[in-house]
């Protein structure tokens, strides 16, 4: 156990994790620097092109090091978005030192130090590498940065390591300090078995892979195995390290990592951070840190095609086997017809479900506008959970609403402070504090509540700041607030789909752009088409779609029919992707109309 | 009932708008060097392949001579083509014989001899009685000239004559409109037929859109006009019985009307199309059209092979959705027949559409036929694509 060590890599997007780790594989021989894509632990091809890591993993190395012994490295890898902040911390709780990767020529960003602050929570030996320090702007940031390193972690200078992951430069002795600073894993082997799943991956012809830390004790294949969230029991068929591929060995003992099959058939009872003991010898805690992954953000999917219900469902459901924090479930829209109400994470993981959807399984969907889970306690005292806009009581039989609000943390530069402290206060943001990591960076934390982020808040964000502001957010708690449902209407008849949940304070304003948005979004009809924004009864915003006075081709002779017809088929495909409510038809986008929303 | 089609592919100018196949002496040629000579021999033997499949039996109600401009033609070489198509196909005694007619290809002289040809109905390419509009359209006619054209045509003998006009000009405004119906109206045609500006692909007028030399009317304008054309030609006695074709009681051009009623037509000549509803062809009625390129045409017949450069076979949804678009730009679907030929009832199978437009007065049932209302007319390819969907 004492020449073991378990180690993952912190760092903001485009920091260079993914390139560090492609050095260390290299060096320690894992992967030969011939058969490296490049950025092997990114296997899914929207992470290569995003750029960021979303699903775990974790390999394996042996490593030889200076002093002459032998050691087993595991490098586990980290999500690396705020939608993820549990599982990174999940992660994180399965090693004994992370390795800090900064940008020379970025510096510390808000990722980075939410990320870090969950490495020092778990206790785990920080080595902070400030990496592309070959690159010309690096020069002259280089000694800023060592100094916001310095203050973040109270370190000396000397501890910190300079390098560049892309040229291989001052990587040996990040791998040499790993092996010197982080320290081997702690734990009693013959204490009953206590193991952490800090992912799960679902394989087609196994059923769901567990990656696991063994804390306690040792797993064996054939031993019976209990997972501590939901009691159930399974055996263990396959246990074994993972390398570039899975090894099996047959046994993990206290301190490794590696991967348990036993015929579990749905990764929801491999749930990330739970802990496995052994049957008929438990543990008599599990560890700690277990939480349900909730989702946060809530959006209806529906096929555009109104037949394609059956498929999507399939398609869901396959993703969900790999997906533990997808949740679906089926509902109706008088605009849409059937579809589902899934919950997310957050909105990246949104994006990436509708573009696994649509890449990978080839469905065609209408989202509509994302929004929070909100708690409405009724005036009868009932406390129910509505997720979706349109099943929000009517104001009259509600006596509180409450909404989730998060812990916002933004780094940027000073100079964009007053900005971001706008935007915050638009998003009803409650500041709690500012300060400066160096003079010229900013720390500032703030209070907002979700639904005010979910938008388009990340974007604006980066746009006043011309890219150099950073964001990071952790779930707080639920406050009540005064919030309305404003409802669409065409031609009086109400679209469920279009219906959004806003602050009072804001819903003429929010009323009056919908309506304008769909103005511009819904072509002209036949008819006259008023678009009304109401609360209740109360209209509060209206605009006019004037009807269409003249569509037809003038010239129709026996060589143009079948021009014609072609034009008209055309036509026909494009009316097809239409939503029908009442007479009106309604164009896709005009569902997340409020997501292209002007100030 | 079936109908006969010769495009005819010389022009003497080429318009900015127009679209038609044809060559003109500006396209490098001197008028003297326009291949006529060769255009006929290879004219002559297509009439003469066609006539071999499948005419047998049918007779024809209508010849239609479009271009291009075929009034270039003298009268001899004219009645020489009459005279192929008669040797070859059986043309009803009463037949409607057409002539597109361009101001200043004919005089008075010109037009007797058409009409002792047999050929009794005109249609004449006046576009606007206003000089500046026909400078603009690059015509290669005054006002003066299409006005003294139409009565030449009347004092020649013809009964049935038709102008076309064109309207939505660029800057054009309502009152400069009317004063072109009013001076139509002067004119006494049988028959009109108004276009609204249509900006075709690969014209000198697309371009000069595209790099914003010409700006176009707005849509409200353009229908505003096209409104404004409706009503003033039905309060003039003007029946419409299409989308731009508006005709005195009898004078409806039953050659029009052959399209849009699903008749057989044979198209001769470079870009003409052929339809044939009773195609023996297991796939369905087909429709074909020929190459649209004076020499290649003329190259193929010379080979004795028929300048066919396209078909399509329709399927019967296809022939259903062309019924009702063409029902609708026109007369209306005629309901039982519709019922007859496709075994499905129009009316149930879109009530609530067909209630729509009933109650908006956009269309009406009238004499057992859908149709649409001058209210509707404008709005024709919205209705059909609803009816597609």
């Amino acid at each position: 156990m004492k020449q073991i060590r378990n180690f993952c890599i912190v760092a903001h997007i485009d920091h260079g994790k993914s390139t560090l780790a492609d050095r260390i594989l290299e060096i320690t021989g894992a992967v030969s620097a011939r058969n490296m894509t490049k950025q092997v632990l990114d296997d899914m091809d929207l992470e290569q092109e995003r750029g960021i890591t979303i699903k775990l993993h974790a390999i394996q190395m042996e490593y030889k090091a200076i002093d002459g012994q032998q050691y087993t490295l595991n490098l586990i890898d980290t999500p690396g978005h705020v939608d993820f902040t549990y599982e990174v911390s999940r992660s994180l709780a399965a090693c004994e030192g992370a390795v800090l990767v900064v940008d020379a020529t970025q510096g510390v960003e808000a990722q980075t130090i939410a990320n870090l602050y969950l490495a020092i929570d778990a206790g785990l030996e920080i080595i902070p590498f400030i990496n592309k320090i070959d690159l010309p702007s690096a020069k002259t940031m280089i000694d800023t940065v060592k100094r916001q390193v310095v203050d973040l972690l109270g370190c000396k200078e000397e501890e910190i390591l300079l390098g560049s992951a892309k040229s291989g430069v001052g990587t040996h002795e990040v791998i040499e300090a790993i092996v010197k600073r982080v320290p081997a894993p702690k734990g009693d082997p013959e204490s009953p078995l206590r193991a952490l799943i800090f992912d799960s991956v679902f394989d087609e012809f196994r059923g769901a892979v567990a990656y696991i830390r063994v804390f306690d004790g040792s797993l064996r294949e054939k031993d019976h195995v209990k997972f501590f969230s939901n009691g159930k029991i399974f055996q263990a068929e396959d246990v074994g390290i993972l390398e570039m591929q899975r090894n099996r060995v047959g046994a993990l003992f206290a301190g490794d990592v590696g991967y348990l099959i036993a015929n579990v058939k749905d990764v929801h009872d491999t749930k990330v951070g739970d802990t496995i003991t052994h049957a008929d010898r438990p543990a008599a805690e599990p560890l700690p840190g277990y939480k349900e992954a909730k989702p946060m953000v809530f959006s209806g999917v529906y096929p555009s095609n109104s037949d394609a219900f059956g498929e999507l469902r399939e398609a869901l459901e396959k993703l969900r086997l790999n997906d533990s924090s997808l949740t679906f479930e089926p509902e109706s829209s008088l605009a849409l017809g059937f579809g589902f109400r899934c919950g997310f994470l957050g909105l990246l993981h949104m994006e990436i479900v509708r573009e696994r959807l649509e890449r990978e399984y080839n469905q065609s969907l209408i989202n509509t506008v994302p929004n929070v889970e909100y708690r409405v306690t009724k005036t009868n005292g009932e406390v129910t959970l509505v997720d979706n806009p349109a099943f929000m009581p009517a104001e009259v039989l509600i006596e509180k609403v409450e909404e989730p609000y998060i812990k916002g943390q933004i780094i940027a530069p000073t100079e964009y402070i007053g900005s971001i402290m706008k935007l915050c206060m638009d998003r009803r943001g409650v500041h709690k504090n500012t300060t400066y990591l160096t003079p010229e960076r900013a720390d500032i934390h703030y209070e907002l509540p979700l639904a005010e982020i979910i938008f388009d808040f990340y974007d604006k964000l980066k746009s006043i700041s011309r890219g150099y502001a950073s964001f990071d957010y952790d779930f707080l708690d639920y406050r009540e607030s005064d919030l309305v449902k404003l409802d669409i209407l065409l031609n009086l008849e109400p679209v469920d789909a279009l219906s959004t949940i806003v602050h009072r304070s804001k819903s003429y304003d929010w009323g009056r752009k919908m309506c304008s948005k769909l103005r511009e979004l819904i072509p002209r009809q036949m008819f006259e088409v008023a678009i009304q924004a109401a609360i209740g009864s109360k209209v509060i915003s209206r605009e006019t779609l004037s009807a269409i006075r003249k569509n037809v081709l003038a010239k129709c002779y026996g060589g143009d029919i079948s021009r014609k017809r072609k034009l008209l088929e055309k036509q026909k495909e494009g009316k097809k992707r239409m939503k029908q409510v009442g007479r009106v038809e309604i164009p896709q986008e005009a569902f997340l109309a409020v997501l292209s929303m002007e100030d | 009932m079936a109908s006969l089609y010769l495009h005819i592919p010389f022009c003497e100018h080429k318009c900015i708008y127009c679209d038609f196949y044809s060559i003109a002496p500006s396209d490098g040629l001197a008028r003297s060097e326009l291949p006529t000579g060769r255009f006929l021999e290879a004219l002559k033997k297509e009439i003469e392949l066609r006539s071999t499949t499948g005419s047998a039996g049918v007779s024809y109600e209508t010849v239609f001579f479009g271009g291009g401009t075929p009034s270039l033609l003298s009268s001899q070489e004219l009645g020489a083509i009459l005279g192929h198509l008669a040797a070859k196909y059986s043309i009803e005694s009463n037949a409607e014989i057409t002539v597109e007619t361009n101001p200043g290809t004919v005089n008075r002289q010109k037009l007797q001899e058409f009409r002792s040809l047999g050929i009794n109905r005109l249609s004449i390419g006046v576009q606007s009685f206003h000089d500046d509009d026909l400078q603009f359209l690059t015509r290669i006619h005054s006002s003066q000239t299409a006005k003294c054209c139409v009565r030449e045509a009347y004092d020649s003998g013809f009964e049935n004559v038709s102008i076309d006009l064109i309207f939505s000009l660029p800057s054009q405004t309502r009152d400069r409109w009317i004063s072109n119906l009013d001076q139509a109206m002067e004119l006494q045609p049988t028959h009109i037929s108004c276009y609204s500006l249509i900006v075709e692909a690969n014209t000198p007028l697309f371009r000069m859109v595209e790099s914003k030399q010409v700006s176009l009317l707005d849509a409200d304008t353009d229908a505003e006009l096209y409104e404004l054309t409706i009503s003033y030609l039905t309060g003039h006695g003007y029946e419409q019985y299409e989308v731009s074709n508006f005709a005195k009681p009898g004078f409806k051009s039953r050659h029009n009307k052959s399209y849009w009623d699903h008749t057989d037509y044979v198209g001769f000549g470079p870009s003409a199309h052929s339809f044939s509803i009773r195609s023996q062809h297991a796939e369905g009625p087909e429709r074909s059209w020929n190459v649209a390129n004076l020499s290649d045409y003329c190259s193929k017949l010379e080979k004795g092979q028929l300048p066919v450069i396209g078909m399509e076979h329709l399927t019967i949804d296809q022939l259903i959705e062309e019924e009702i678009f063409l029902g609708l730009r026109s007369e209306g679907i005629d309901l039982s027949s519709f019922r007859t030929k496709f075994g499905k009832d129009l009316m149930m199978e879109h009530e609530l559409r067909v209630r729509d437009l009933l109650e908006t007065s956009l269309a009406v049932v009238e004499k057992g036929r859908l149709r649409l209302t001058s209210k509707g007319y404008p709005l024709c390819d919205e209705i059909c694509a609803s009816f597609l969907s």
